[in-house]
């Protein structure tokens, strides 16, 4: 017992380790255009958190659209600085609660369909067999119908359907419609990553020691292939953002609030006429939150893949 | 393997008996089997307390698979393999759990053989946890023990297998297999990816082991070398069968099957004035899924003669020692 006591005090100062996490956050921090758009995505949530905390608290900025600010069609000017709709409301406050509906779809959309894709592809690269022979069949019919269409056909589906007394509309349909179809890229990555390390030696050695399947899925296989759920939330983080608005745009999605899809469609009348203004704020606000996600997600995969870093 | 070996099991730790491993080769739509891999081909051996079988042999001849198979991470086709007297095939998962204990393996990439996303306290550790042998600083101090005993220092608890060189990345991946006290160690060619400096120093290390802890090893290689230097006993594998079979010194000394000489004769002579005839094999090693009638070695064999093209020799005693065995009909 003496003797353990000392060991544990010669202990007191073992070097720290630097983990394969932290080193890419070290080389991530490295990347100014990639911090930049880090920025710039940061700024995005904070507004949506914004947005959503003032509708909880029941702030009136911004979440009051729906007051007009000026008269019809104004273009930009020093009061309203993305000009009004037709209704003379502030296209600034439409954006910046748009940017709520737009994260909050994605965001709900990106953990429902890792939730369901991670634990299948897991599932079906280590038990193979039937199992996977399930999984597999599930999703290659999945992803054999068009993805829009597929979407849509879920949308309408879900649409006003009140399962365990909760009735979905809205933003609530959208990101289960989209959830619930675009797991299967996940779930695919995930299947063959795991396909490819259950044979390497450190799998083996933890069988060999006998470990069960699940330790050996979740505190083996999953940490190394956890990399791989991250790039592809960043990566599919912008393009639920624009099945949102494709949602929205036809009709399927938010109705009442103003997401940007809903603003798109409705100045998408007002253009021919010359109010450029409402198309062009909703598309400048997509633009640049989709060119941030994409060149952080690129970033974030140099720095992330260990096949980069061998040693 | 002949009586006069076979008689004297009582003392033996490992006793494998007639080992088959093969693979089903699945083709077509419905995935039928069309024919079998045989990796592992009729496989015998026994290995006493704290002795250390070299298993030689070139690539693709079986010997890592037989490895696999003994510590059950392939199921094996036929065969018995009787460790302490139990055999370990037929053994529940439960009791297989159990025996795992006993029966450890390392491996040979240093560098896949440890997960990078671990620490070296998580990766020794685990077994401990695993079989809920000690929990928290018990198992911190059993860890640096470990640590210590394969030269490894406790500053390194923390460290990534990254951060280390291929080395101290095998003495990591010794420690883990010595962290449940086993009493036999299946090595996996646990040298071959090192440098020669590292290698001796790593062999040198588990002999140390050997000793200290009474360990009995399998010593999976492809280096005569080496296993020279580790082994009490020398089995030599060609395409999934053992050809020849003898204690270190006889094997070395007075090889008698025609693969072996090759092989023993392929062995660089650190003397540059000394030319020793090198017996240069033709061809390559036939497909295991479908090899050769008769002798598996004779497509190559320098001596090769009409009887060998139909029949295979069992292993049976040659020269004056009843301990040395080959299969060949044509040495004596």
């Amino acid at each position: 017992m003496t003797d353990s006591i000392q060991t544990t005090k010669n202990l007191q100062k073992p070097i720290k380790g630097r983990s394969l996490w932290i080193d890419a956050i070290g080389r991530l921090r490295k990347r100014k255009l990639a911090m930049i758009c880090f920025g710039i995505i940061l700024f995005y949530v904070f507004i949506a958190c914004y947005v959503q905390v003032a509708e909880w608290t029941g702030s009136s900025w911004p979440t009051n659209w729906d007051e007009s600010t000026g008269q019809k069609y104004e273009s930009p000017n020093a009061q309203n600085i993305f000009g009004t709709d037709i209704f003379g409301y502030s296209i600034l406050r439409k954006v910046l609660y748009g940017t709520k509906i737009s994260l909050q779809v994605a965001f709900f959309a990106s953990i429902l369909s890792i939730l369901i894709g991670v634990p299948m592809g897991a599932a079906a690269g280590y038990f193979g067999g039937f199992i996977d022979d399930v999984i597999v069949w599930i999703y290659s019919t999945l992803s054999s119908i068009p993805y829009i269409l597929l979407i849509l056909a879920f949308a309408l589906v879900l649409k006003d359907k009140t399962p365990f007394g909760f009735k979905l509309a809205g933003a609530t349909t959208v990101y289960l419609a989209i959830g619930l179809t675009s797991w299967v890229g996940i779930c695919r990555l995930i299947r063959g990553e795991i396909l490819k390390r259950k044979e390497s030696e450190y799998v083996l050695a933890a069988r060999a020691m006998g470990c069960s399947g699940g330790r050996i899925i979740f505190k083996h296989l999953l940490p190394n292939t956890f990399h791989i759920v991250i790039i592809t939330f960043s990566l599919r983080f912008m393009s639920f953002i624009h099945a949102e608005v494709i949602l929205s745009f036809l009709g399927l999605g938010e109705k009442d609030k103003p997401s940007w899809g809903a603003m798109i469609d409705s100045a998408r009348l007002d253009l021919p006429k010359g109010y450029w203004w409402e198309m062009t704020a909703a598309t400048l606000a997509i633009l640049i939150i989709s060119l941030a996600l994409n060149i952080f997600g690129d970033a974030l995969r140099d720095c992330l893949d260990p096949k980069l870093r061998t040693d | 393997m002949p009586s006069n070996i076979m008689s004297e099991t009582k003392k033996h730790l490992v006793e494998v008996k007639d080992l088959k491993t093969h693979f089903p080769i699945k083709a077509g739509v419905l995935s039928r089997t069309v024919g079998h891999v045989k990796a592992v081909d009729g496989v015998s051996f026994t290995i006493e307390a704290g002795k250390t079988l070299g298993l030689v042999g070139e690539s693709g001849c079986g010997k890592t698979t037989v490895g696999r198979t003994l510590i059950r991470l392939i199921p094996p086709t036929a065969g018995a393999f009787t460790f302490e007297g139990e055999d370990i095939f037929v053994a529940s998962t439960g009791r297989m759990k159990a025996i795992r204990r006993d029966i450890q393996m390392m491996f040979q990439d240093p560098y896949g053989s440890l997960n990078p996303r671990m620490t070296v306290e998580t990766i020794v550790g685990e077994a401990l946890g695993v079989h809920r042998i000690s929990t928290g600083n018990k198992r911190r101090d059993r860890v640096v023990d470990l640590l210590k005993k394969v030269g490894l220092s406790p500053e390194h608890l923390n460290r990534y297998p990254h951060e280390f060189s291929g080395g101290q990345r095998q003495r990591i991946g010794i420690a883990r297999a010595l962290a449940l006290d086993p009493k036999f160690i299946i090595c996996d060619e646990p040298v071959s990816a090192l440098d020669v400096s590292i290698q001796s120093q790593i062999i040198n290390l588990m002999q140390d082991l050997q000793s200290q802890l009474n360990l009995t090893y399998l010593f999976i290689a492809h280096d005569l070398a080496v296993v020279e230097h580790i082994s009490d006993w020398v089995a030599v594998m060609y395409l999934g069968r053992i050809v020849e079979y003898a204690s270190r010194e006889e094997l070395y000394a007075n090889p008698k099957h025609p693969y072996t000489r090759a092989l023993l004769s392929a062995i660089p002579e650190p003397d540059p004035t000394r030319r020793k005839p090198r017996i240069l094999l033709a061809g390559e090693v036939p497909s295991p899924s479908n090899p050769p009638s008769g002798c598996p070695f004779h497509p190559r064999c320098p001596l090769a003669e009409e009887q060998c093209r139909h029949q295979i020799q069992a292993l049976l005693p040659k020269g004056d020692s009843d301990q040395h065995v080959a299969a060949c009909w044509k040495v004596k």
